[in-house]
């Protein structure tokens, strides 16, 4: 089974979210900060990792970079999800090492378009 | 909510990312929620025909947000308060399929997931617009750098640094100028290139952020000058403008700007990047006031040198709290030290030279001074078709001493006749003669009489020197007696100098007596007969067979049994006139030179300090240090001796 960590500190999407792609057939792993989810990542066993920006503790961007810069995460696909606040956040996530982005709010069909994008190729 | 008094409130762009994202969260939530539920219902069914409703109404609330908080450009009040009229609508109809939902009496984590949509609907409009970071659209830019906005944090004092900010666009330096000032940083604003020259020359500022494209003169022409100039080079500058492109980059980067940042603004980014210039321009600035200090401590070195340096003046350097501020409490405190004993020294001299003032008058008036004697040269002769005699200076063992005229050189010189004997009795004497001389003559010193040619004529042979018009220690002794302790110590330091720069040169004095010493008016002592003086010694033992002729009354032990003499010889020989000088009397007084011999190897002159009670211990103790009878006993050379005294203040 696909497994997925989602990092998002807001409940109601955490909730929303996790539902939706459990029924979609994917493992889904909960971290609520940026410190947790480069925690959990870091230990392993997710095959990609939905990151939201907005993050307490340590940010989406600062924990990308981390993911980025550490051998055992270093090519772990991650897809930023950002509020579409600002201007410039998607520049901004890709530059922190994001392989894709998203926006919320979700749209499902385009965001499990681009999971499926970034997994392995399965047999 | 903003009131509706001021339509022409405006935004700030962080504060309308802020309100943008409180206002789509609960859309998403609401979304997101009603997508989840369509999932679980018959795509046919009343619910999902709720849940659609919902889901188109979500959709309207999200462009409506968009079009009033647009992502980059500023939000308007006005817009603001239309927003929340035209929210009701979808609001409403939000409500209304909730309400319709829960009717049914779905199972419980259906109606859990409804209740989540209905409250985040509910959210929508209580949505607090943050009034506080409303601020006028005219206000002017530079009004939060003098006077911040009663509340804001830009009214703490200590500023994090200040800022210029260049920008053509009113709206834009407003916004700027907001975001800097609440961000701690004291801003002021130009509209345009020139008048951000002028502000820049005025000095005081931390930082720039320079607009690229301004009517006036362009950033890229402000830049520039603002890098030409050496007062404003160090300025860090970082370049906003609209042109994100790397050409534009590269652009500034090449004309010296630190940074470039592009619009519209990422206020994490800005924050970062201001941050990241000040603290270098903060370390230039540290580097830049260390060697300014480092050349305040140089100067006060060349004015230690000079005489001119004040106690004291280095002033806050001494209470820096690194190693430049401890080389600065060290050195002020030294030449502050020096400086004291300076001026001990100018006192010492300036009685010596009351001394040798008071002197003069006597000597001139003595009837001893007219005596002149029988001379081989009389006044007016021509010597060498060069020197013409003026006078007598003075007669010893060597021969006849002359003031003359050179006419070579236009100038005052002494003239040293030598004994015909002393040169033509023995060629091996008379070759160490000729030789004392020639290294005496590279002795340069103040307080040493220029040895300037050994010179032969008409069978006359002769030294040439420099003529010092003054009197020698044995006439102020004559006619003062004794002197003070600070003319003695004047004195001394002045022999131990010539002495040292002599002795460095390896030339042994071997008759150092009051005779041999020169005063001036100014009180300079001058050395005389460096090396020469022994010659006339040795002659005159050797024609009056075994007799020690010569001024036994300083020859130290070693040198009166004809034992080799070294640098310490001179040394003993300055202790006796020391002693003199000290007490009015020479150490050992007999009424012969073999009794005088005798007290000189046998026995301990009475203690300086017991012949005269002003003379302190110490001065005394080194005087009789001095008279040492082993050579071991005395310091090892004149350059110690010199710091010995320098130890006596």
């Amino acid at each position: 089974m696909i497994r997925i960590l989602l990092v998002e500190d807001n409940e109601m999407n955490r909730d929303m979210l996790s539902r939706r792609l459990e029924r979609r057939g994917y493992e889904i792993g909960i971290a609520v900060d940026g410190r947790q989810g480069v925690e959990m990542a870091t230990v392993g066993g997710y095959d990609l990792v939905l990151m939201d920006m907005s993050l307490p503790e340590v940010d989406g961007w600062e924990a990308t970079r981390q993911l980025r810069a550490a051998p055992a995460t270093h090519s772990l696909p991650i897809i930023a999800l950002t509020a579409h606040a600002m201007a410039g956040d998607r520049e901004r996530a890709l530059e922190a090492g994001a392989n894709d982005y998203d926006t919320k709010p979700i749209d499902l069909a385009r965001l499990l378009g681009k999971i499926e994008t970034l997994l392995p190729p399965r047999p | 909510m903003t009131s509706g008094s001021e339509p022409s409130h405006a935004l700030t762009s962080e504060a309308a990312a802020e309100l943008r994202h409180e206002l789509r969260t609960p859309v998403n939530h609401i979304l997101g929620y009603a997508e989840l539920l369509a999932e679980d219902v018959p795509p046919d069914s009343a619910a999902a025909n709720a849940l659609r409703t919902i889901c188109v109404a979500a959709r309207e609330v999200l462009t409506l947000i968009q079009a009033a908080l647009p992502p980059s450009g500023l939000a308007r009040a006005d817009a603001l308060r239309t927003l929340f009229t035209q929210l009701r609508a979808p609001q409403g109809r939000i409500l209304s399929a909730t309400s319709a939902l829960l009717d049914g009496d779905p199972e419980a984590q259906f109606a859990m997931d409804v209740e989540r949509i209905a409250r985040a609907a509910r959210q929508l409009l209580v949505v607090p617009v943050p009034a506080d970071r409303t601020e006028p659209a005219s206000a002017p830019a530079r009004a939060p750098a003098s006077a911040p906005t009663p509340g804001s944090t830009s009214a703490v004092t200590a500023h994090k640094g200040r800022v210029l900010v260049v920008d053509d666009v009113e709206e834009n330096r407003t916004v700027l100028a907001r975001r800097l000032t609440r961000e701690g940083y004291a801003v002021d604003a130009a509209g345009g290139g020139e008048e951000a020259l002028r502000k820049v020359a005025s000095g005081g500022f931390d930082l720039v952020l320079l607009d690229v494209m301004m009517p006036d003169l362009d950033g890229f022409a402000v830049l520039d000058r603002i890098k030409s100039n050496e007062a404003t080079r160090s300025l860090p500058v970082i370049m906003i403008s609209a042109l994100d492109d790397l050409a534009a980059v590269v652009r500034c980067i090449e004309h010296g700007a630190e940074d470039y940042l592009a619009k519209p603004f990422d206020q994490v980014l800005l924050r970062a990047r201001i941050g990241a210039s000040l603290e270098k321009k903060r370390w230039h600035d540290r580097e830049v006031d260390y060697l300014r200090h480092v050349t305040r401590v140089i100067d006060a070195a060349a004015a230690v040198e000079k005489g001119t340096y004040a106690a004291g003046s280095l002033g806050a350097i001494t209470a820096r709290d690194d190693e430049l501020g401890r080389l600065a409490r060290v050195f002020d405190s030294m030449a502050t030290g020096v400086r004291a004993r300076e001026s001990r020294l100018r006192e010492q001299l300036e009685q010596l030279r009351t001394d040798i003032t008071l002197a003069t008058s006597e000597y001139a008036a003595s009837p001893a001074a007219a005596d002149a004697g029988t001379d081989a040269l009389a006044p007016g002769a021509l010597l060498a078709g060069r020197y013409e005699i003026r006078g007598v200076i003075g007669r010893g063992g060597m021969g006849v001493v002359y003031r003359a005229h050179d006419r070579e050189l236009v100038e005052e010189v002494a003239i040293k006749t030598i004994r015909r004997d002393l040169l033509s009795g023995d060629p091996v004497l008379a070759e160490q003669l000729k030789s004392e001389i020639r290294l005496a003559r590279r002795i340069s010193h103040r307080n040493v009489v220029r040895t300037h040619d050994l010179g032969e004529s008409d069978g006359i042979a002769f030294v040439t020197m420099e003529y010092v018009q003054g009197l020698t220690v044995r006439e102020l002794l004559d006619t003062r007696g004794r002197l003070s302790v600070a003319s003695a110590l004047a004195l001394a330091r002045q022999f131990t100098e010539a002495l040292s720069v002599a002795h460095a040169a390896g030339v042994i004095h071997r008759d150092v007596k009051p005779e041999n010493a020169l005063l001036d008016g100014e009180g300079v002592l001058k050395v005389m007969d460096f090396g020469i003086a022994r010659f006339a010694a040795a002659s005159s033992a050797r024609t009056q067979s075994g007799l020690i002729v010569g001024t036994p009354a300083y020859m130290s032990p070693e040198q009166l049994v004809g034992e080799e003499v070294d640098a310490r010889a001179d040394l003993y020989a300055l202790g006796v006139v020391l002693y003199e000088c000290l007490t009015g009397h020479a150490p050992f007084e007999a009424t012969s030179v073999v009794s005088l011999i005798a007290k000189v190897l046998s026995t301990e002159p009475v203690p300086v300090a017991a012949r005269n009670a002003d003379v302190p211990p110490a001065v005394s103790a080194l005087v009789m240090r001095l008279l040492a009878k082993e050579p071991a006993g005395r310091p090892e050379s004149a350059a110690r001796l010199f710091e010995l005294l320098a130890e006596l203040g």
